[in-house]
């Protein structure tokens, strides 16, 4: 099992030295919140800052989301799960961030927890991966044999409704999102400025948390997130109605890896698949 | 009353729209059910104009470019192709009848092509019924 506090140790006397050598002027972690289930995101900035990082099996956050707020060339190190390093691969391939400009403090772990909930997320609500796939420094030991679920086997019980039982169940959990956008917020690959959804010309959707623009939003959104969602589970969450966002983009992950054999925020070498084809792609996918 | 169905037609300017012309000029007869937008590309087609579309009340959505590899400006409708493939995943996981939307590659010398796709995807909607999941109700 994961010595949550032994990585905590790690990660306190990584970011001291990190900043007490200047080689970083922020690292993002996970602080102390109101009580022990329920720690926040957190950037430490100075050495003194660096007592209040924690982490704990509640330390869901996928810090790679703040990434992208500080202007580019600033030098940031960051604390990554699994799916985390994925997304700051993916943006790395997408030029939000350099990866010279990056520390990436890798965290193996395994037994993650679902604050809300308490149930464990590992491959359900995310991406099933115990080892960060890049980083400069681990500081955990690298998880074995752990029994691997493919993310994927969520579906099955989704993949077997019809098409009418699809739509009754979408437009039922549509319905209940109140857009508070928390989804958008909470996710690393959402960072549009402005968001389509907030755009007045055109007008895409209405702006009223009622049917039709819920629908358009998620639909949209869906297919922004298209190739370039690592599956961090965050959106779901985020959402304070418990809308399984995390379905729907598991699935749109699954045809697009199936099209395009690429998943997403794998290698920094890969191109996000759909600014991306090949001559040979075929028409199939069309169909 | 019978049903008619309304099909958005999204055509690139320099083959699908142009082969539409021909089938045009050469008095080639094909259904009225479609109204063409002209855009430059096939890559020019933001997802969000499909759903859209579909809000707005059309019954289906054609789209046509120019066949792989003779797009005017190469290499448009290879994205296009990727993109509009996920729009079609994303409606038919929502529930929706992906069916309702066809890609079809259409050169500026397939008037005879464009009469035929035409005829066949309304004929299409036609048997799917009018499309009452997206569009919005008043
Ligand atoms: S869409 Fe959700 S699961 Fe995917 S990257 Fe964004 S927050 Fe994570
Ligand atoms: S977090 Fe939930 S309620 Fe809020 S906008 Fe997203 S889906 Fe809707
Ligand atoms: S110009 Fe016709 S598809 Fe690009």
């Amino acid at each position: 099992m994961t010595e949550f506090k032994k990585i905590e140790e790690n990660l306190k006397t990584e970011a001291t030295r990190l900043l007490k050598e200047g080689l970083v002027t922020v690292v993002l972690a996970y602080g102390k919140g109101f009580d022990e289930n329920h720690p926040m995101p957190y950037a430490a900035k100075t050495i003194a800052d660096v007592e209040n990082i924690v982490f704990n099996e509640y330390c869901n956050y996928n810090m790679a989301r703040y990434l992208v707020r500080y202007p580019q060339g600033t030098k940031i190190a960051i604390a990554v799960k699994a799916a985390d390093s994925r997304a700051v691969i993916q943006l790395i391939q997408e030029e939000k961030v350099k990866r010279e400009n990056l520390v990436i403090l890798g965290i193996p772990v395994q037994g993650m927890k679902n604050p809300k909930t308490g149930e464990i997320i590992d491959s359900k609500t995310t991406c099933g991966m115990y080892n960060p796939v890049l980083y400069d420094l681990l500081l955990g030991e690298e998880v074995h044999g752990a029994k691997s679920a493919s993310p994927y086997d969520v579906l099955a019980e989704y993949e077997k409704m019809d098409k009418e039982a699809r739509w009754e169940f979408w437009k039922k959990e549509f319905d209940k999102c109140i857009r508070c956008y928390a989804c958008r917020k909470a996710c690393p690959m959402c960072y549009c400025d402005p968001c389509f959804i907030d755009q007045s010309k055109p007008k895409w959707a209405d702006k009223a948390p009622q049917s039709p623009g819920n629908m358009m939003y998620h639909l949209t959104r869906f297919h922004h997130l298209a190739g370039r969602c690592i599956d961090c589970g965050e959106c779901s969450r985020a959402c304070p109605v418990d809308i399984p966002l995390y379905l729907f983009h598991k699935k749109v992950a699954k045809e697009c890896e199936e099209m395009f054999n690429q998943a997403a925020g794998m290698s920094i070498e890969d191109k996000p698949v759909l600014v991306d084809f090949r001559v040979e792609d075929s028409d199939k996918i069309l169909e | 009353m019978s049903f008619e169905p309304k099909i958005l037609g999204i055509a690139c300017n320099w083959c699908t729209y142009t082969g539409a012309d021909l089938a045009g000029t050469t008095r080639l007869k094909y259904p009225q059910n479609l109204r063409v937008v002209r855009v430059m590309c096939s890559s020019r087609i933001n997802p969000s104009f499909i759903f859209r579309a579909f809000q707005l009340g059309a019954d289906g959505v054609l789209v046509g470019g120019c066949h792989p590899g003779d797009c005017h400006y190469n290499t448009g409708n290879l994205y296009a192709r990727r993109r509009l493939a996920t729009t079609k995943k994303i409606l038919e996981f929502a529930g929706f009848e992906p069916g309702r939307l066809r890609v079809e590659w259409i050169s500026a010398s397939e008037g005879n092509k464009f009469a035929e796709v035409v005829a066949e995807f309304t004929a299409q909607i036609r048997n799917l019924g009018p499309q009452a999941k997206l569009k919005i109700q008043e």
